[in-house]
């Protein structure tokens, strides 16, 4: 599998899923009344993005470093590829540690059911940006 | 109408719960002499109304919440604690599927209980219990839904019920297994069907063998079940197994704990009964007299009011984690140790029942030791909280390791 060159291209490509999902009605409608701000922390390129659900907002680089979040998500970049596109099992890579999620449990765990529609906005944000060699199969 | 039981509900569920454990109490000898799973019980359990204890009201149960289920298990296990462990298994399941379900597998599945099904859950294996992925297959067929193949070896309740809960890999067409680790993971699932066998313990693709022969918990019925091509239709596919059980279950683990516990009150009462009233009239030994009452001796008083403090401790241990559960507050532990931490309540009732067995045996004298007594019944049982998920030891691995592990991510 291909991997991101910079920070750059994951605020291209994932920031801009995150983009799509917060103004998503079904996302808009499950967080709009809650407090669920996750700071998605990436290694290999280092990257971070906050996504303000209720805010419906989305930073990304330096401006996502110190904004304040309620969970934190660490994750490789690869790793975070292949989670975006739903290729990651969330509960074995927390166990193998190649995830680390911070933060309230209720609320991190409110993340998870929301996660499947976002699969298809990432790989068709990779597809139309000729970046079909970072879909996994 | 309140959707949480109200006091004066549990309270009734409660007094329910009472009259069900002096049955068991009284039935409960002879199964264990027999090492029987008491069928005849099936009817008295169903007309206490407790079968549908912890179903949400909305689907027509009594709303019992996980504290309030603790407080009648371990009423109905202070009865007879073997019996208790059988039913004990449905009220797990009740509480894991209520937060795994689908609305409609809810109304329907969780709609039979509040009607008198019964649900088992046999997941173990051979090769390793429950931490073991399901080398039994799920088979996807032409006309959809899967066929079951395997076996499994701890199925406790099975001889009572009517609607079985299970794990099994999904495979190719041609019944073959995932070939990586992660893909077994992320076909390993959760399943409900219907379980129907007659009284041979033979079912349509499902049949019970009956092979439980153990230490204690005789009256568990704990047999093995074999999936010879068991259907399940489509909409008996529930979750990810690993994915959907990490998220509830304190049902499997508090519940054992409330086991032990219902059985430590009951070591207390009937060391008791014994020990406030033996005579052992004239001896020469630690002590000298011509009358010696076991009551006034050191060792027995400092001894019953040890059982006592544990048995206050695990209460408080097991109560106060149900509540922080009901509040919340599992909310502030790190997520990796949620599991662990619930399970503390159970390792430390666990080892508290099986010390506390033993010491009411010393305390006792010999004559615990014969067969039929109830302490060596409740030796024997309690034994076998060593192996309920999470056991002691992987509680403390799972802990140290997470506390021990390096902030980077391993990848
Ligand atoms: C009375 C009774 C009734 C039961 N009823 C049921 C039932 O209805 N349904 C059901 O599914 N099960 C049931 N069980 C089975 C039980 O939950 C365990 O699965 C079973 O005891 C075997 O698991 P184990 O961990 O004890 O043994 P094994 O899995 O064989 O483990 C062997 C050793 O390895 C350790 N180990 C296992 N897994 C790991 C791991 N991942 N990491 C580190 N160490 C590990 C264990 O601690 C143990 O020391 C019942 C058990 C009893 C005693």
């Amino acid at each position: 599998m291909s991997t991101f060159k910079d920070a750059d291209e994951v605020y291209a490509y994932i920031g801009k899923a995150m983009e799509a999902c917060v103004v998503e009605p079904a996302f808009v409608e499950a967080t709009k009344d809650g407090s669920l701000v996750v700071k998605i922390i990436q290694t290999a390129p280092d990257a971070t993005i906050l996504v303000d659900f209720p805010g419906q907002k989305v930073l990304c680089g330096d401006a996502a470093v110190d904004a304040p979040s309620t969970v934190q998500l660490r994750m490789s970049s690869d790793n975070a590829n292949r989670f975006w596109q739903g290729k990651l099992n969330f509960t074995l890579a927390m166990a193998q540690r190649k995830i680390k999620l911070e933060g309230k449990r209720s609320t991190a765990l409110g993340l998870l059911p929301l996660t499947g529609p976002i699969f298809d906005t990432y790989k068709t944000i990779l597809a139309d940006a000729g970046r079909t060699d970072l879909i996994v199969d | 109408m309140s959707d949480k039981m109200t006091e004066d509900e549990f309270e009734a569920a409660f007094a329910a719960a009472t009259e069900l454990s002096e049955y068991f109490r009284e039935i409960g000898p002879d199964c264990d002499v027999k090492n029987k799973f008491p069928k005849q019980s099936i009817a008295k359990f169903k007309k206490s109304g407790l079968v549908a204890l912890n179903v949400p009201k909305e689907y027509g149960g009594l709303g019992a919440d996980i504290l309030q289920t603790s407080k009648i298990i371990s009423e109905l296990s202070r009865g007879d604690s073997a019996i208790t462990l059988a039913y004990n298994m449905h009220f797990i399941m009740v509480g894991m599927c209520m937060g795994l379900f689908s609305e409609a597998q809810n109304k329907e599945w969780l709609g039979r209980v509040a009607d008198g099904d019964i649900v088992f859950g046999p997941f173990s294996e051979q090769r390793a219990g429950f931490s073991g992925l399901a080398d039994m297959t799920a088979v996807p067929q032409p006309e959809g839904g899967w066929r079951l193949y395997g076996k499994k070896v701890w199925g406790t309740l099975s001889e009572a019920a009517n609607i079985v809960t299970t794990n099994a890999t999904i495979t190719d067409a041609d019944g073959n297994l995932p070939d990586t680790f992660e893909e077994r993971v992320e076909q390993e699932s959760f399943f409900v069907a219907e379980f129907k066998v007659d009284a041979k313990g033979q079912g349509d693709g499902v049949r019970i063998e009956r092979t439980w022969d153990a230490l204690g918990m005789h009256a568990t019925g704990t047999h093995t079940i074999h999936f010879e091509g068991f259907y399940v239709p489509e909409d008996g596919f529930v979750c990810s197994w690993r994915g959907g059980a990490f998220g509830v279950l304190e049902w499997a683990s508090l519940m054992f704990a409330s086991i032990y516990l219902g059985m430590q009150y009951r070591v207390l009462e009937e060391a008791r009964a014994v020990l406030s009233k033996k005579t052992l009239g004239a001896t020469f030994g630690a002590i000298a007299a011509a009358e010696t009452k076991v009551a006034n001796v050191g060792h027995i008083i400092d001894g019953i009011g040890d059982m006592a403090s544990r048995v206050e401790l695990s209460r408080r241990v097991v109560h106060r984690t149900c509540q922080e559960l009901v509040d919340g507050y599992d909310d502030n532990w790190p997520v990796e140790l949620r599991f662990p931490y619930i399970g503390l309540a159970k390792t430390f009732t666990a080892e508290n029942v099986m010390y506390m067995t033993k010491r009411a045996m010393s305390l006792v004298g010999g004559s615990s030791f014969r067969r039929g007594a109830i302490f060596e019944r409740l030796y024997r049982d309690s034994a076998a909280s060593m192996f309920q998920p999470l056991n002691a030891d992987q509680s403390c691995t799972y802990i140290g390791e997470q506390l021990l592990a390096p902030e980077e991510l391993s990848d």
